[in-house]
């Protein structure tokens, strides 16, 4: 029982560092453009079958597919991006419903051309096992853990760094005072929607490489990845990541100590008892007092 | 420029719903139409519900899949284990749909689009749980010995004729509640709050408890609504029950018909529901969805007003001039 | 009728309030002055009730430290928005009406229509409250709806800002007409020295979070603390 235990927190470790990637890629749009991209799954989505395409269409591994995943997505996010833009009244709720309807655009785009069945790598060497003491994992989930840990690293250094992503923080904080600084906030606003769409790309590919996905995967990480920043609370990059393994790791141990049927549930209960007692995320009790 | 707020399309109402009823008559009253009719009509129950909450609460609901559930699962065990009559049990439905919205009241916390969130992995949680409490609901095999509509005043609401004058007339009762309350002070400072909540507060509105009774209100219609299916089709089952088409057709009724009129998504339901049957399921037999996904798109980025929204605000500034 | 009692604010690290206590008395008008930054429209937001501070509020005895915004308006405390807060797609009207219902629990049209012409919006009843409306009617409109919550203390935050002397000085008339037709108590943030002295019965300086001077505005401003302060600001 320990053991299985011990696994459970092991596996749901290294998916959440998956979750992670797509919260953050979530958040970031929203912080730069104030809007919830509700078709924000359905980009990682792509991305999967991308990986998908690659490994059984064209018979390499599936990390070859990232180039791929990241033009489509990019393509994709970059036509969002100019509709979103388009919208000219009530533009919160407006966005919310067109982002909504992209999202069901490309989910049963994805069922149309691929079905709905189960999809994951078929690679043995991202299927080997990799023992480290009592638990093991997937080479690819490693992989996949690895390469979530670096880009978060990446982010971190491009938001604090780089000449767009302390525009992009300005946006965010106060999208006036930007403008006056010289910021072109449409332009900002267009790369932080890219950054987040390359993230998505990653996770897709990553998804692709340690688990499973199907058509109606998008829908739920975009639930999800709302549900990481909500446990989260006012967004830091560290905040988030614990958010995103603490979701992990619940669903792992739900499915391993109750059943399967109960993985979405654990989720939703963790994100209805936060809403509930702490509503300002686990890592936002400063915020809260302020 | 006049007020948008336009008058109460009392006329426009009535002639509507004087079409509707006479329409089953107009075209010799099939079985197949009157059925796919009656669906219809029982989406038009949720567009209405849904545009009510979108367009005074300001809030964009994409989980009413979850009250529409409860509703239906709740009358249909009432009747079919406890014996109540339906009557009673329909609406009872819409009372606990209601209730089961209390439960998201933290979530109004939550600013504009989180809210929308909320509500979304909220949905989840109640089909779910439908699923898992298999003792009670049937699980997931289903739900299918309790009674239909019974027969009142002579009028048998189990007949197809019957639920369809029974469906027009909530449907058109649902409407003039939603006139009225949009026309009254409740309902200008509604729409006060979706832009200027502050501005809104300070002059003495409750915005929370306002958006409360819109949600709890909202709720209540879609469990009615829900329970009424229930009962007409005779067979629950929670995948069906709480299936994500509840959530995604009334946001395109609504929003095709215009969400900010009050026959907007009555109108928007019928012509979305039978293009969606009779047309894009012929088309497209898995993914049909996506045709309305495309057209969802369509109308935020051409029409965000939606059709009637179109027409009224050419009427309003013919008059405003 | 107002009593702050230790009043403290902080934001994060800046302390934009710190222990401000005075009362306003049944009837006053007050002057609340200082320099940008000094904390009034802070002290506004907290008696308001758009922020909570630490420390008490009374008003009219009732302690309402804890009370929601829009609790506070219903108990009687009015304000205006430095920058104009309009309920946009409301007609002006239709804002009067939100504020009287909710504000004053009652409906009194006629009493709306008397706002109305007092505040000479009379004209622009049935527009709609946003870019329709020059910035100076949005003012107006901002008292307007504060009175339509029927008030008995009215927090107006620099409604004379940006108007020409004469303007000005006709427009503190109206504030005069206000105070005695609707019996109000008022405590008004204001910049020039000329209208606080026209206008005010008593001036209170804040000057970074803190109350520096508290009297008749005549000798409030010939404190060298409030002059060394005050000065600067006036002629920025």
């Amino acid at each position: 029982m320990r053991d299985l235990i011990l696994q459970a927190l092991f596996s749901g470790l290294l998916i959440g560092g998956v979750y992670a990637l797509v919260a953050l890629g979530l958040a970031l749009s929203f912080g730069a453009m104030r809007i919830i991209n509700l078709a924000h799954g359905e980009l990682v989505l792509i991305a999967a079958y991308a990986a998908y395409v690659v490994e059984a269409r064209g018979g390499v591994s599936p990390y070859w597919a990232i180039p791929l995943a990241l033009a489509i997505v990019s393509v994709v996010g970059a036509v969002l991006f100019l509709m979103i833009d388009r919208i000219r009244e009530h533009r919160e709720l407006n966005s919310l419903i067109l982002t909504y309807g992209v999202g069901i655009v490309l989910t049963n785009a994805v069922l149309l051309a691929f079905a709905s069945d189960v999809r994951t790598t078929t690679a043995p060497a991202l299927q080997d096992a990799v023992t480290l003491g009592p638990v093991y994992a997937m080479a690819g989930e490693i992989v996949a853990f690895g390469l979530s840990l670096v880009l978060m690293v990446a982010l971190w250094w491009w938001l604090k760094r780089s000449w767009y992503g302390r525009a992009v923080r300005a946006v965010s904080s106060n999208r006036a005072a930007a403008t006056l600084m010289g910021i072109n906030p449409l332009r900002t606003e267009l790369v932080a929607f890219l950054v987040a769409g390359a993230l998505a790309s990653f996770a897709g590919v990553a998804l692709y490489t340690m688990s499973v996905v199907q058509p109606a995967l998008g829908h739920a990480l975009t639930v999800k990845a709302f549900i990481v920043t909500v446990l989260a609370g006012v967004g830091s990059i560290p905040g988030v990541f614990l958010a995103a393994l603490l979701l992990g790791v619940t669903e792992a141990l739900t499915v391993t100590l109750a059943s399967s049927a109960l993985q979405e549930l654990a989720g939703m209960v963790l994100f209805l008892l936060v809403l509930f007692l702490l509503p300002s995320g686990l890592f936002g009790a400063r915020a809260r007092r302020g | 420029m006049a007020s948008p707020r336009a008058p109460l399309p009392g006329l426009a109402l009535a002639a509507a719903f004087l079409v509707l009823a006479a329409l089953p008559l107009l075209l010799g009253a099939s079985n197949y139409l009157l059925g796919l009719l009656i669906s219809a009509l029982i989406l038009a129950g949720v567009a209405l519900a849904w545009a009510l909450l979108g367009n005074l609460g300001g809030m964009v609901s994409f989980g009413h899949a979850a009250f529409f559930g409860v509703g239906g699962y709740a009358s249909a065990l009432l009747a079919g284990k406890l014996g109540l009559p339906v009557l009673l049990t329909v609406p009872l439905g819409g009372l606990l749909a209601a209730l089961a919205s209390l439960a998201m009241l933290p979530a109004l916390r939550l600013s504009g689009p989180y809210f929308a969130l909320a509500i979304l992995a909220y949905a989840q949680i109640f089909r779910i749980l439908a699923t898992e409490a298999s003792s009670l609901t049937g699980g997931a095999a289903g739900l299918q010995r309790y009674p239909g509509l019974p027969t009142v005043f002579g009028l048998d609401l189990a007949s197809r004729p019957g639920a369809y004058a029974l469906l027009v007339a909530l449907v058109a009762l649902g409407c003039l509640a939603y006139a009225a309350i949009r026309r009254s002070a409740l309902g200008l400072a509604l729409r006060a709050i979706a832009e200027s909540e502050d501005a809104t507060r300070v002059v003495g509105v409750n915005s929370v408890l306002l958006k409360a009774w819109m949600l709890a209100l909202s709720a209540f219609i879609t469990g009615l609504f829900g329970a009424l299916n229930a009962h007409i089709i005779g067979f629950l089952e929670p995948d069906y029950a709480f299936a994500g088409s509840w959530s995604v057709l009334p946001i395109i009724a609504s929003v095709f018909g215009g969400y900010r009129t009050v026959l907007g998504p009555v109108g928007g339901a019928v012509v979305i529901y039978l293009f969606d049957q009779v047309v894009a399921k012929g088309l497209i037999a898995v993914g049909h969805q996506i045709l309305l996904g495309l057209l969802l798109v369509a109308m935020v980025l051409a029409a965000p007003n939606g059709l009637l929204g179109l027409l009224e605000r050419k009427g309003g500034a013919r008059a405003g001039a | 009728m107002l009593a702050l009692e230790a009043v403290t604010v902080r934001f994060g690290g800046l302390v934009a309030l710190r222990e401000v206590s005075f009362t306003v008395a049944q009837g006053e008008v007050l002057g609340l002055v200082g320099p940008n930054g000094a904390g009034k429209t802070t002290l506004f937001n907290a008696i308001s009730g758009l922020i909570r501070p630490r420390g008490r509020i009374l008003f009219e005895d009732r302690d309402i430290t804890r009370a929601p915004l829009h609790r506070r308006a219903r108990l009687g405390i009015g304000r205006s928005f430095q920058i104009p807060q309009p309920m946009k797609h409301l007609t002006v009207r239709e804002n009067l009406e939100v504020a009287q219902v909710f504000g004053a629990g009652r409906r009194d049209p006629a009493r709306l229509t008397e706002i109305l012409e007092v505040m000479d919006l009379g004209g622009q009843a049935d527009r709609e409250a946003d870019g329709a409306l020059a910035l100076q009617e949005l003012k107006r409109l901002e008292i307007a709806k504060a009175l339509a919550t029927e008030p008995r203390l009215l927090l107006l935050d620099e409604v004379l800002a940006g108007l020409e002397s004469g303007a000005k000085r006709a427009f503190a008339a109206k504030l005069r007409e206000l105070h005695a037709r609707f019996a109000l108590t008022i405590v008004i943030v204001e910049h020039d020295i000329e209208t606080i002295l026209g206008l005010c019965s008593r001036a209170v300086v804040l000057d970074f979070g803190q109350v520096i001077a508290d009297g008749a505005p005549a000798a409030v401003f010939r404190d060298p603390k409030v002059v060394a302060s005050y000065t600067g600001a006036v002629d920025a």
